[in-house]
């Protein structure tokens, strides 16, 4: 529902909007610019990132930490390869908050060779909503190539992940210690 | 840069606002604003004398959700019908949040409704004629992504406040917003709390002599806690009264870490207080310390986090405090309101400050004091203490020479006790969502959420304090079925006077009229009890989640009950799997309006 970035045209006039605003500093000619964001293979799965929610549980930067509900582990630091990130997207993970977002989990897609009578009490949640296939290997694909291993979240990467319509990358701004004092005292 | 100019923005608007209204708009909004429509402390004061109207957020200064209004009795409640319904937005996502909720209290001054959504948007409503009209809609654009992120339990907001031709309402993202009666224009706003910080405000403004007093949310993710109070002709800050002492400052001596704990230490205050104009006093209530369940993280008290403050309202000066549970592992805050009320006592009136604590007792402080008078346990079960003790109030168990404090360690969360099952669960016997007071039969009620839950422990180093990221030192989860009750107590004598169980938590709160009380269900139900029995007279199923509290007025004569369906807040993201039948309940947002 109402996923950031769900519409690809709407993403695209953000990027370039970013894109514009770094042209003097990167040097990069307008057209090149924008083509080489716009066609990153991993944007549908970047949509599906939000539009599923996993930023829900696992945050936009992918590093879960805790929570009033407890843990979603950090897909910076998954030690996962893409096929078993697929599974687990796919048919959740038992016994953990960790939601199956495939049709038919445990009844007529099999999970962990496991039925719904045998996974019983560890079935984990559904998910806010179905992922088809390619969705969950569009997923996939972004999480490895942009999460998995990504060390600390950055700056880029939020605006990245949010366009710059928020403030909300403002604190992984170098110097954002002071930025936000003034951020409190600033319209009074 | 990007914020600066933004700021740029706001300023130039405001300032074209001032030269419109500068250039002739003030005459004309003058003469048509006749002096009855002006809020001012007067009216503040002597809600009483306009009993159809609903002036504050807690009905009064004294948190008292009570309307004199009796069209509507027990003998006709069972007529209650829908008169009209009106649909709002607010429902979007953002940040860590799917959707929006409705936690609002309609506020309502001479047929005129003023309500919110999650987002902070403020709807003015027209309900002459037995219908209601959007007469304007003032979106505050919330920032939603950077809010939404460091809003622990939800998308939410409480509602309005209203002072001379304004309405002041606070938004998600931090700021304090004046918005003109009249037109839905923006007067001015002003920043309050920061979101890069992780405060958030979901509370509604408490209005006294011409400030605005703003508490706010955050204990989850670090934040050092405040209530603030802004003068409304200058829009400066009055003062800033911070929950938790700085260095050398008295109760400091409550933080005996090396972890500099305090700077991080939570006290969250984002329920609307109650004030006693008789001594100039606000009384707040002050949330959870964080990090919430390593509590080794913190030895000490923790002063003020778990207690009732008491504010010289002029200055912000704390008069007194009393803390309900020192060096708190449960999450057991105490930022419910607090309702005052005057009973008879031996030896004169006596002044009361009631509040029912999260951690499953319900406390009488007296208000000029701040010694404790009694306290009761509201809920079914209590499983981290014996009790209290009959002097002091604190928990039997509480040993101030402990600087971590067990109470019965075999069922608290401790780093020797990495999993453990707390009765109540730590949304707590009763959350945000307010009581009610009778001031004729003396009896108080509590929406109560009948509750255990399952606490597992993260030992937390500094190094793990992060900006914008949970400070929580562990979760929850949700392997018990929790329940609910209406429970009304007896002030005179602090006993439980009924209990009315509910198959669902209270998520909504409490109206009390003087033979009524209504409430709702996060299942859809508004219902009408019996004021003394709590039997149920009237119920109407309104198809979505009720998380908000019910209030009443009158327009062209008519008595009308209303209240805002949208189940979001906290539960249905961190506390549904105790409740698996809520997991049908969609996200909503509606205001329903009943009439006989
Ligand atoms: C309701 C919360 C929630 C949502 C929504 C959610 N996750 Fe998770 N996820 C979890 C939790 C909790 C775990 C940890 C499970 C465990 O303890 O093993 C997890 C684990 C994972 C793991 C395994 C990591 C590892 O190293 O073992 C992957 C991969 C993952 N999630 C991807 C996703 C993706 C992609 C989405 C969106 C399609 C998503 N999650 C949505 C809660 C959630």
């Amino acid at each position: 529902m109402m996923a950031f970035n769900a519409s690809p045209a709407a993403t695209s006039i953000l990027l370039v909007s970013v894109v514009a605003l770094n042209l003097s500093m990167s040097g990069l000619a307008y057209g090149q610019a924008a083509q080489a964001a716009v066609s990153d293979p991993t944007n549908a799965g970047k949509a599906v990132f939000s539009r599923a929610n996993c930023m829900g549980c696992h945050k936009w930067h992918g590093d879960g930490g805790g929570g009033y509900g407890g843990d979603a582990l950090s897909l910076r630091k998954t030690e996962l390869t893409k096929e078993q990130i697929i599974e687990t997207v796919a048919c959740g993970r038992p016994g953990t908050g960790m939601p199956f977002f495939v049709r038919g989990a445990y009844d007529t897609i099999s999970c962990y060779d496991m039925t719904r009578q045998d996974v019983g009490e560890r079935m984990p949640p559904e998910g806010g909503t179905f992922l088809r296939p390619n969705d969950i290997a569009a997923v996939a694909d972004y999480v490895i190539a942009h999460v998995k291993g990504a060390g600390e979240p950055t700056y880029a990467q939020c605006t990245t992940f949010f366009g710059n319509t928020s403030r909300v990358c403002d604190i992984y701004k170098a110097g954002a210690e002071s930025s936000s004092k003034t951020g409190t005292e600033g319209s009074k | 840069m990007e914020r600066l100019s933004d700021h740029a923005r706001i300023s130039t608007r405001a300032r074209l606002v001032a030269v419109a209204i500068a250039a002739g708009g003030m005459l004309a909004a003058a003469s048509q604003v006749c002096a009855a429509d002006e809020v001012t402390q007067e009216r503040l004061l002597n809600v009483g004398e306009e009993p159809g109207n609903w002036l504050h957020h807690h009905q009064n200064y004294s948190a008292h959700r009570f309307s004199t209004l009796k069209e509507i009795n027990r003998d006709n409640v069972k007529n209650l019908k829908v008169a009209w319904t009106m649909h709002l937005g607010g429902v979007e996502g953002g940040g860590i949040w799917s959707h929006g909720g409705l936690e609002g209290t309609p506020i309502a001054e001479n047929g005129f409704l003023y309500v919110t959504d999650g987002w902070g948007s403020v709807y003015k409503i027209d309900a002459h004629g037995g219908r209601g009209v959007l007469v304007w809609k003032m979106d505050p654009k919330t920032d939603r992504d950077w809010a939404g992120a460091v809003a622990c339990c939800g998308v939410d907001n409480r509602g309005v406040a209203l002072w001379g031709d304004l309405v002041i309402s606070h938004t998600l993202d931090g700021r304090l917003i004046a918005t003109n009666k009249e037109t839905g224009q923006v007067a001015w706003q002003r920043t309050v709390a920061d979101p890069d910080k992780s405060e958030v405000i979901t509370g509604a403004p408490l209005i006294v002599k011409n400030m605005a007093i703003t508490g706010v949310a955050g204990a989850e993710y670090g934040i050092r806690g405040w209530i603030a109070a802004t003068d409304l002709t200058t829009q400066k800050e009055v003062w800033r009264t911070y929950t938790i002492p700085g260095k050398g400052e008295a109760g400091s001596e409550t933080w005996k870490d090396s972890n500099n704990a305090a700077a991080s230490g939570g006290g969250s205050t984002w329920v609307t207080g109650s004030y006693d104009p008789a001594t100039d006093t606000i009384i707040w209530g002050v949330g959870n310390p964080g990090p919430d369940w390593d509590s080794a993280y913190r030895p000490g008290d923790n002063l003020y986090t778990d207690s009732s403050l008491a504010l010289d309202a002029t200055t912000g000066k704390i008069k007194w405090h009393y803390q309900h549970t020192p060096n708190d592992p449960y999450d057991y805050d105490s930022v419910a309101e607090n309702v005052l009320v005057d009973i008879p006592g031996p030896s004169g009136p006596r002044k009361l400050a009631l509040e029912a604590n999260r951690n499953g007792f319900a406390y009488a402080i007296d208000r000029t004091t701040g010694k404790f008078v009694w306290g009761v346990p509201f809920v079914k079960k209590v499983t981290w203490t014996k009790g209290l003790d009959p002097e002091t109030g604190k928990p039997i168990e509480y040993d101030p020479n402990k600087p971590v404090q067990t109470y019965i360690a075999s069922v608290t969360p401790s780093r020797t006790n990495m999993e453990s099952d707390i009765c109540p669960g730590n949304m707590g016997g009763k959350n945000w969502p307010p009581t009610a007071y009778n001031p004729d039969l003396k009896l108080w009620y509590v929406p109560v959420i009948e509750s255990c839950n399952r606490v597992k422990v993260e030992v937390m180093t500094p190094e793990k304090l992060k900006p914008r990221e949970f400070w929580t030192g562990g979760g929850t989860s949700q392997p018990f079925k929790i329940t609910g009750s209406v429970t009304a107590i007896d002030v005179t004598t602090g006993k439980i006077a009924q209990k009315m169980e509910t198959p669902f938590p209270n998520l909504g709160g409490m109206l009390a009229t003087p033979d009524l009380v209504f409430t709702g269900q996060p299942s859809g139900e508004v219902m009408a009890l019996d004021a003394k029995s709590l039997q149920k007279l009237w119920e109407f199923n309104t198809g979505g989640g009720v998380n908000a509290p019910p209030m009443t007025f009158t327009v062209d004569g008519k008595q009308y009950i209303a209240i805002l369906v949208g189940l979001g807040g906290a539960w249905d993201k961190w506390f549904i799997d105790s409740t698996r039948e809520l997991k049908k309940i969609q996200p909503g947002s509606m205001l329903y309006v009943f009439a006989l």
